[in-house]
Parts: structure tokens; C-alpha cells; sequence
């Protein structure tokens, strides 16, 4: 018993340093931009770089767009998957597989052909038709982790019977998933929704590739030519990320306490 | 019956290969509690699914208050039901849950409160209206759920094993909650069960399933004591089975191992020689005589089961044991083991079976 105890601490030690000795350094250099003195120099030429600025909120604003449609997209998907066809559920999981096998650079590269300014489909004509594109295929990396977390989140309620005592109510499709399902799943949303946040925010390849103005590019342009700057944003990204995870965290106690409690 | 209020006529259902519900026909008067009694698998459940129009027969029809609904949406019936896993919706508050089925229909707000209240007061948990569903037992859960089918108003109102996952003790009180509710409401009802003794104890009427068809509708008396088939006798209560030969039809007598009694006008045209099933009850079977029985047989006693305020016996007659129970009589000791013992009851009693 003690010495389990101990054990557990000294790997709980062990993986507490591989954490955060590289964040303790790699915060250390992004201060010493002024010579001599620790100073948040970095940080305020990061942050005050309007490049910055417009790519991070370009590649907040096109998160958002992606988890609305990853949330369209999945939630009826795995609910209907469960509720009417259990068979083709391995099918199903295959396909959201996919995006993990299949590398972005070749997505991307299906993208611009199918979708060039002389296809029945023009979305690369115009700015606002690739960034559509953009979110689609976001959707298209983050759905592996999207289904998965959601499916989750199916398991523990009792999808039929809950359908089921819903459609007796009178209740059609849009109430029963927009009242019963979504907020038993909101958690497993939520989760969903985190991880598809931090897929947009570093995604490189598509958003290169389609030229758009996102926050993975600026990244890698900024580390390819500085030397204290990529360090302050590494340090801000983690900030963000682990922001983003308070929030979630907070949220999901205002979420329904029995959606966790299976029945 | 001049006007049923539902009437399930002809209902036949197939999965894929297997037949399930076949030729299903029963008529419940309005305001009627009537429960679906039999084995597991039967077919109680999907005939009650049907109803509900989750599921669609595959042939018949089903006929609510004159309007053919057989392929009537489940949302479009307004029709009450209640789970065996009580399937709250876990996200709503108690009352939230129970005004679910008012705000799907619009019902506005002011309205809504007022009959969510009622409902509440009507399953008397009007105080926990803004509990979670995981913050009650399952008996006030199954109570809520009711609450939630019945605050629409529905024309009926159908169970599928409500009380099954509840132990014993709520089992019993919650049911003679269901029917004093049910009464109250004058609310159409069908409840389903494998427990005969709740099917006896609360049904206006009862259908006897088994293998997809109703064998028997009827009173809870008439089911019990007037058995229709053989399988009807033996599902419902404990029943007693002896082998009979007719040994003289016109006078009515038959042979029971060494012995003859008279059952005269039961024969249902048997002639002499046939063998016959004959079934008592053990409460019908006294130990020793009684007067009205006019039937004896002699035996001895195979075993004693003290259980109280009742001695259930077992005689053993020829090659079959016959149990029949005695009240305790804190005078009269129980009978031993192997002591000689003449049973008698009333021929009357006697059902033949087919
Ligand atoms: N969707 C389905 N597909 C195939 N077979 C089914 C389906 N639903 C029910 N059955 C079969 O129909 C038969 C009757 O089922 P049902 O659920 O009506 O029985 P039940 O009388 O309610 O039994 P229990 O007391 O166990 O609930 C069973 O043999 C069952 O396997
Ligand atoms: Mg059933």
C-alpha cells in the first residue's frame, strides 16, 4: 500500500516534468528578447502584430463555423445510426475514420480539383466560397474525434425508450433532437467541440494549400523567420487551449447533472 | 358490447420470418382497465407497441373512438404510455418532464403550470416537482413518468410492465395507485404484465396471451375459475392436473386411479373410455370431508409446507401429487408425512380440460 502510494508519486513526478520542463523553457527564452532582462517584449510584438490578430480570428470564426456543422452533421448522424441502423454502425465508424488515414494534403489537393472555378461546384471562385470549403474540410479532419465523443455520449442514454417516450408526447424529429438528445449529449458535445477547436487553430496544410489567411500559417511563417516570437506563441496557444478547457469544464456543470448517470 | 371505445381487430404481425401477433382480436369499452397476461415472448408488448404505432401492422386494424388509426405516427394519437424502465427524460426537471407532452402540443405556459400541478397532486409528489429524475426512487420515478403520459390528456393509456423493475412492496402499492388513478380519470387502459396475480388484482377484464393469439378475454373471476384451454388454466394461479378415464358417459362417472367420481353435464360429449384432463384448484380441495363435497379420493399425505396463515399440503393420489391449502388452526397440528388422507371437494368445481 505505501509503497504503491510512493510509486504513483514518483510517476506522477516523472510526468509532470517531461510536461513541464519544455513549457518552463520554452517560456523562459520567449522573455529574453531584450538582452540582459526578462521582459514580455515577444509577447507584445506577437500580440500587437496585426497579422496576428486577423489570423487568429479568422481561424476562431472559421472553429465555430466547424463545430456548428461537425454538430449538425454528427449528432442526427450517430443518433440515427443507433436508433434505426446498429447494423451499419461498423461501417459508419470506418468512414469517420477515414480522415486519420487519408493525409490533409490529399483531401486538399481533391478540393481544388473537384471544386475549381469551372466545376459545377465553383467554391474556389470566390474568397468567402474557400473559406466555406475550408470549414468543410475542418469538419472533414475533426469527425473522427467529433463521432466518437458523441457516439460516447449516446451510450449512456437509452436512445430508444427516450425517442420512443418522446414521440408519444407528440413530439417530431426537430424536438426529440433538439430537446431529448442534444442536451443528454451536450457533455460529449462539448468534448467534441474542444477537440475540433484545437484541430482549426493549428490546422496548417488545408488552410495553406487554400490560401486563406488562418492562424496555422501565420504560425508557421512566424517561426520560419524569428527567433523569440514562435516561443511567446506557443506559450499563448497553450494558454488558449488550456482556457478553452476551463471553459469546458465550467460548462459541463451547468449541463444536466444525470447526463453523465447512465440508467 | 355495443360501441367499443377501441377495437383491435384481425392485428397479425410478422418479423421477417416469424409470426409473432396472429389474428389478434379484442373490443375495450371506454373507461375499461384491461391487462395483457402472459409467458415471456408472447406477443404482449408488440400488440401494445401497436396500439402506440411504433410498431405497423402487418395485416387488421386497430379503431380508437371510430377513427381507423392503424397508420397513424406514435405523435399523432394522443395516445399515454408508460415504460418499464420509466424512460425520464434525464435532462428535465420532475415538473419539466411532466409538462413535456403540453409544450409539444402548445399549450401556453399559464395552463401548462396549472395541470402540471394537478398531475403532481394527482400522483401526490407535489413537492418534488424540481427534482432530477436521478434524485428519485423508482417508484416515484414510474409515478412521474404516469404523471408525464396522463398530462396530455390522452384518449388512452397503455403500461408495458410499469411495475416490473420495482420491488415487491412498492410493486403492490403503487399498482392499487395506478388503478384508483386510472378509475378517478375514467382514462381507457391497457397494462400489460407476466404477473397474474397484479393482471387478477386490478384488471376489469383480462387478455390471456399465448403464442401471438388471445386465448381467453374475461373478468378476473371468470378467467380464474372458468378457464377456456388448458393453457389458460394452468398460466393463471396453481392449478391441479389428474388423469380421468370416462367409464360410463351417459351416468357421468369417471375413474381416477381406483376410484369414481360423478361429473355429470361436464363431459362435454366424451364417451366412454376417453381420457380426460381434470384440473382443481387448491383452494376448491379440503382435507378430509366438508359438507356440499360430493367427491372423495383417497391418498396419503407426500408433503407439508407451513407458509403461516395457509398449510399448503400435498396428497399424493395414485401417480400424482395434488396440493391443496389449509388454513392454520393453532389447535389442530399439521398432518404427518405419510399419514393416510382422504381429500374431497365439490364436483363442481372440477374443470375438465381441452
Ligand atoms: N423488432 C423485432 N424483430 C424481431 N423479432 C421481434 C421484434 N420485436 C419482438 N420480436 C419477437 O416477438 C416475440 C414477442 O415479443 P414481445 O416483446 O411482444 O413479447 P412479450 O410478450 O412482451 O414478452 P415479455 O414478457 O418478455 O416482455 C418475441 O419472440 C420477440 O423475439
Ligand atoms: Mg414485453
Amino acid at each position: 500500500m505505501k509503497s504503491g502510494k510512493s510509486w504513483a508519486w514518483v510517476t506522477f513526478i516523472l510526468g509532470a516534468a517531461y510536461f513541464f520542463i519544455p513549457l518552463i523553457a520554452t517560456m523562459e527564452f520567449s522573455m529574453r528578447m531584450k538582452r540582459g532582462e526578462y521582459s514580455f517584449e515577444a509577447y507584445r510584438v506577437v500580440l500587437g502584430d496585426p497579422r496576428f490578430q486577423e489570423s487568429f480570428t479568422f481561424s476562431v470564426v472559421a472553429a465555430v463555423f466547424t463545430i456548428i456543422l461537425g454538430v449538425l452533421l454528427v449528432v442526427p448522424t450517430a443518433y440515427w445510426i443507433r436508433l434505426r441502423l446498429p447494423q451499419l454502425r461498423p461501417v459508419v465508424e470506418f468512414v469517420t475514420l477515414l480522415p486519420l488515414v487519408i493525409p490533409a494534403i490529399v483531401i486538399v489537393f481533391g478540393y481544388i480539383r473537384m471544386y475549381g472555378s469551372n466545376s459545377p461546384l465553383p467554391f474556389l471562385s470566390s474568397d468567402i466560397g474557400t473559406s466555406a470549403l475550408l470549414v468543410i474540410g475542418y469538419a472533414t479532419l475533426a469527425l473522427p474525434y467529433m463521432y466518437r465523443a458523441v457516439d460516447t455520449g449516446l451510450r449512456t442514454i437509452d436512445v430508444r425508450t427516450l425517442t420512443e417516450a418522446a414521440q408519444i408526447l407528440g413530439a417530431g424529429w426537430t424536438t426529440i433532437i433538439s430537446r431529448v438528445i442534444l442536451p443528454n449529449v451536450l457533455i460529449a458535445v462539448l468534448s467534441g467541440a474542444f477537440l475540433t477547436f484545437a484541430i482549426v487553430i493549428g490546422e496548417f496544410t488545408m488552410a495553406s494549400l487554400l490560401n486563406r489567411p488562418a492562424f496555422g500559417p501565420y504560425l508557421q511563417n512566424i517561426g520560419a523567420n524569428r527567433a523569440y516570437e514562435p516561443a511567446a506563441l506557443a506559450i499563448i496557444a497553450f494558454v488558449i487551449t488550456w482556457g478553452c478547457m476551463s471553459v469546458i469544464q465550467v460548462l459541463s456543470r451547468f449541463a444536466p447533472k444525470s447526463a453523465n448517470r447512465p440508467n | 358490447m355495443a360501441d367499443p371505445f377501441l377495437s383491435i381487430q384481425h392485428v397479425k404481425k410478422t418479423f421477417g420470418p416469424t409470426t409473432v401477433v396472429d389474428d389478434f382480436n379484442l373490443d375495450i369499452e371506454r373507461g375499461e382497465f384491461v391487462s395483457f397476461l402472459g409467458p415471456s415472448g408472447c406477443g404482449k408488448t408488440t400488440v401494445l407497441r401497436m396500439v402506440a404505432g411504433f410498431e405497423e401492422p402487418t395485416a387488421g386494424s386497430i379503431i380508437v373512438g371510430g377513427k381507423d388509426v392503424t397508420r397513424l405516427k406514435p405523435n399523432q394519437r394522443n395516445v399515454g404510455m408508460v415504460f418499464q424502465a420509466y424512460a425520464l427524460f434525464p435532462n428535465l426537471t420532475v415538473a419539466q418532464n411532466v409538462a413535456f407532452g403540453l409544450k409539444v402540443a402548445g399549450v401556453a405556459k399559464a395552463e401548462s403550470d396549472k395541470r402540471v400541478a394537478e398531475m403532481l397532486e394527482l400522483i401526490k409528489l407535489p413537492q418534488l416537482g424540481d427534482r432530477y429524475p436521478y434524485q428519485l426512487s423508482g417508484g416515484q420515478q414510474q409515478r412521474v413518468a404516469l404523471a408525464r403520459a396522463l398530462a396530455p390528456k390522452p384518449k388512452l393509456l397503455l403500461l408495458d410492465e410499469p411495475l416490473s423493475a420495482l420491488d415487491a412492496k412498492v410493486r403492490v402499492s403503487l399498482r392499487d395507485e395506478i388503478r384508483a388513478i386510472q378509475k378517478e380519470l375514467g382514462i381507457t387502459t391497457i397494462f400489460v404484465t407476466h404477473d397474474q396475480e397484479e393482471a387478477l388484482s386490478i384488471s376489469d377484464r383480462i387478455a390471456v396471451m399465448y403464442g401471438g393469439k388471445a386465448e381467453q378475454v374475461g373478468a378476473p373471476f371468470e378467467i380464474y375459475n372458468r378457464p377456456a384451454t388448458k393453457f389458460v388454466a394452468n398460466f393463471v394461479g396453481t392449478l391441479n392436473v389428474l388423469e380421468g378415464v370416462v367409464s360410463d358417459a351417459g351416468s357421468g362417472r369417471v375413474r381416477i386411479n381406483t376410484e369414481e367420481i360423478g361429473l355429470k353435464g361436464k363431459l362435454n360429449g366424451s364417451k366412454t373410455g376417453d381420457t380426460l384432463s381434470l384440473a382443481l384448484r387448491p383452494e376448491a380441495i379440503a382435507l378430509g370431508p366438508r359438507p356440499g363435497h360430493d367427491a372423495k379420493l383417497s391418498g396419503e399425505i407426500a408433503d407439508v409446507h407451513f407458509l403461516g396463515s395457509v398449510i399448503r399440503v400435498r396428497v399424493g393420489i395414485g401417480g400424482s401429487k395434488i396440493s391443496l391449502d389449509t388454513f392454520n388452526n393453532s389447535s389442530t397440528p399439521p398432518p404427518n408425512v405419510g399419514d393416510k388422507a382422504e381429500i374431497s371437494f365439490s364436483s363442481g368445481d372440477v374443470l375438465v380440460l381441452h
